[in-house]
């Protein structure tokens, strides 16, 4: 007897794949049902069940991370939900995937193909892992943060803030705080500007002083101070952030 | 005439100012200016004085050079007691009064008392320095009321544009929503569910067939109703809970809390939504513990409403987020309530994520 092993973070969608295979596939046995991804290598293991019905969108790990930590010890069939990627990867045709919500019809296929391999083990497609890889890295570029910070976090009383670092103007610090300017307001935080400039997205935010960090797209125009100084002006602000000598050839060609 | 100096008064957009030296230098525009005066001047002097026209254009053309110089340098001062345009008019008049004499002075070798016994050199400086300063004075101020004239238009041309730039940041907004809202995922993975309850004959499929159509008729019309109230925005969102916890049950615990004073504002439709689906989306759903959503509206003592969403998911990690859902709800609240209506977003303690709206009532 064939055993199973489902793995869905919606309970109703897990129990309506066992109802559809019980009609299809009443010899199959669902001998696990697991709730996101860490659950389902664990029951995996437990179990070691031929065929594993992976959800693709799950916490924890998704399914391919899950697939990879099974490797060939089962049929994997992947089941998703409209997501491109993955039906673009599985159009390879090395393993079956069903998209949601599932058709009996389409399920019945898909049987129909688990009940063979089942039965003959050993006629894995080569290009198998290939497949894998490339859809592991696929999701990989879709998850990856993107360079550079996304939030700045500043305590205001009890409750911390997190301020969009899109919407950030400047950045100025004294000895031991940083205050961050943006569209909704100003706070301290306790990074220092050195910190701050590793982490910010060059493209955007620039140094202009030891002591300051402007985002340029914030910046009106440059003007010449006294002496080898400049001062930065702001759109739509009336303060003025004063570049340094040592940036000063940033703005020069201005 | 002149463009050469930055602001007149105090304007709050101050155009770039460029380097001393390169101010200082008379613009190919004034010294057109400042050569045709001077010679109109020295012809219009010819009658009343006895010296020939190339000396009399000389003379006219040195004053008019240094009232040029006066006028760019005293522009260049920084200062906040006296309004700029008066320093440089002072300048002008103290210029006309002075360069005429330096030339007096130079045709007598520099002896002051030859100059003042002559009679006919005196009334000569006199004439002179009356014309330069009368016409010199109103050479400036023209060249300053063109300069001003100028800067207005630029001023206008600079509204024009944040004005455009908003309207097409609404519109994007608009756009970006009738696209983004109803996903084809959320749709087939809802399905998927309802069709088990129906399947499976659960009790529970009528009420949640029920949010569904709920969910699918607050969402569709009101992407263009302008008249949608807080009350419509609570219809949608508690359907939406109500979907995404029939997907998730052992997940998502919700509670929804408007206060009925505050339901018939005018709010901005899907504004609430976009917030509840983000602490969805980044806070429940990629988590494996359970969690809760929070969604409330109360008015404040200053008569202005607090509307929130609070999650007790994963939080935000410091790189991940969604910029764009943020900036576009942002762009419609400030649309919609005018500058200064936004999302704050911080963290809930132990975990997760909180947004506060504050809005003033509008009626």
């Amino acid at each position: 007897m064939a055993t199973a092993l489902i793995a869905d973070d919606e309970p109703l969608l897990r129990e309506r794949l066992a109802a559809l295979l019980g009609n299809l596939w009443p010899e199959l046995e669902i001998v696990a049902q697991a709730r996101n991804g860490r659950e389902a290598v664990e029951l995996f293991e437990d179990a070691q069940p031929e065929v594993a019905f992976l959800d693709v969108h799950m916490p924890g790990m998704n399914g391919i991370e899950v697939a990879r930590c099974i490797g060939r010890r089962a049929q994997l069939v992947f089941v998703t939900a409209f997501d491109k990627y993955a039906v673009q990867a599985f159009e390879q045709g090395a393993i079956d995937y069903v998209v949601k919500p599932i058709g009996e019809q389409r399920l019945a296929e898909t049987v129909q193909r688990l009940r063979e391999r089942v039965a003959s083990p050993g006629r894995d497609t080569p290009q198998w892992e290939a497949t894998l890889e490339k859809m592991a890295a696929q999701l990989r570029e879709r998850m990856a943060p993107k360079p550079g910070l996304k939030w700045i976090k500043a305590s205001v009383g009890a409750t911390v803030k997190l301020i969009p670092v899109e919407q950030v103007i400047y950045l100025k610090s004294d000895n031991k705080y940083t205050l961050v300017v943006w569209d909704g307001g100003e706070a301290l935080i306790r990074k220092t500007i050195r910190e701050l400039a590793d982490e910010l997205d060059a493209s955007r935010f620039t140094q202009v002083h030891r002591s300051a960090i402007v985002c340029m797209d914030r910046v009106s125009h440059f003007t010449h101070g006294p002496g080898d100084s400049g001062e930065l002006h702001l759109k739509g602000r009336s303060e003025r952030l004063t570049v340094s000598r040592s940036y000063l050839h940033l703005f020069q060609q201005m | 005439m002149s463009f050469a100096l930055p602001t007149l008064g105090a304007g709050s957009r101050t155009p770039a100012r460029p380097p001393l030296r390169r101010v200082l230098l008379p613009r190919r525009r004034q010294l057109l200016t400042v050569v045709v005066v001077a010679l109109l001047v020295a012809g219009a002097l010819r009658p009343f004085a006895h010296n020939p026209y190339i000396e009399l254009a000389g003379e006219t053309l040195f004053v008019g050079l240094m009232l040029l110089f006066a006028f760019n340098a005293a522009g260049q001062w920084r200062q906040d007691a006296v309004p700029r345009w008066l320093v440089q008019v002072i300048a002008i008049a103290v210029a006309a009064m002075l360069s005429p004499l330096i030339v007096q002075l130079l045709t007598f070798g520099g002896d002051f008392s030859a100059f003042l016994g002559s009679r006919g050199h005196v009334r000569g400086y006199v004439l002179v320095m009356t014309v330069a300063v009368i016409i010199g004075t109103l050479v400036a101020l023209g060249a300053l009321y063109s300069e001003r004239d100028a800067q207005a238009r630029a001023q206008a041309l600079q509204f024009a544009l944040e004005k455009e730039t908003l309207q097409r940041q609404a519109a994007d907004a608009r756009l970006h929503l009738m696209t983004a809202q109803i996903q084809p995922h959320f749709l087939f993975n809802t399905l998927a569910n309802v069709q088990e309850l129906v399947e499976s004959g659960s009790p529970r499929a009528a009420p949640v067939f029920r949010s569904l159509i709920d969910y699918l008729c607050a969402a569709m019309p009101r992407l263009s109703q302008e008249d949608a109230t807080l009350a419509d925005e609570e219809r949608l969102v508690r359907a939406y809970l109500d979907l995404m916890q029939m997907r998730m049950p052992d997940r998502l615990s919700y509670r929804v809390d408007i206060d009925p004073e505050v339901a018939l504002m005018h709010f901005p439709p899907m504004a609430l939504l976009t917030l509840v689906e983000n602490a969805i989306r980044h806070g429940i759903d990629p988590g494996c513990e359970a969690g809760s959503v929070e969604v409330g509206a109360r008015r404040e003592l200053d008569g202005s409403v607090h509307l929130w969403v609070s999650d007790t998911g994963v939080g935000l990690s410091d790189e991940a987020g969604e910029g764009t859902g943020l900036a576009n709800l942002n762009a419609r609240l400030a649309a919609f309530f005018g500058e200064g209506a936004r999302v704050e977003l911080s963290e809930h303690a132990p975990h997760g994520v909180r947004a506060d709206i504050r809005v003033h009532m509008r009626a």
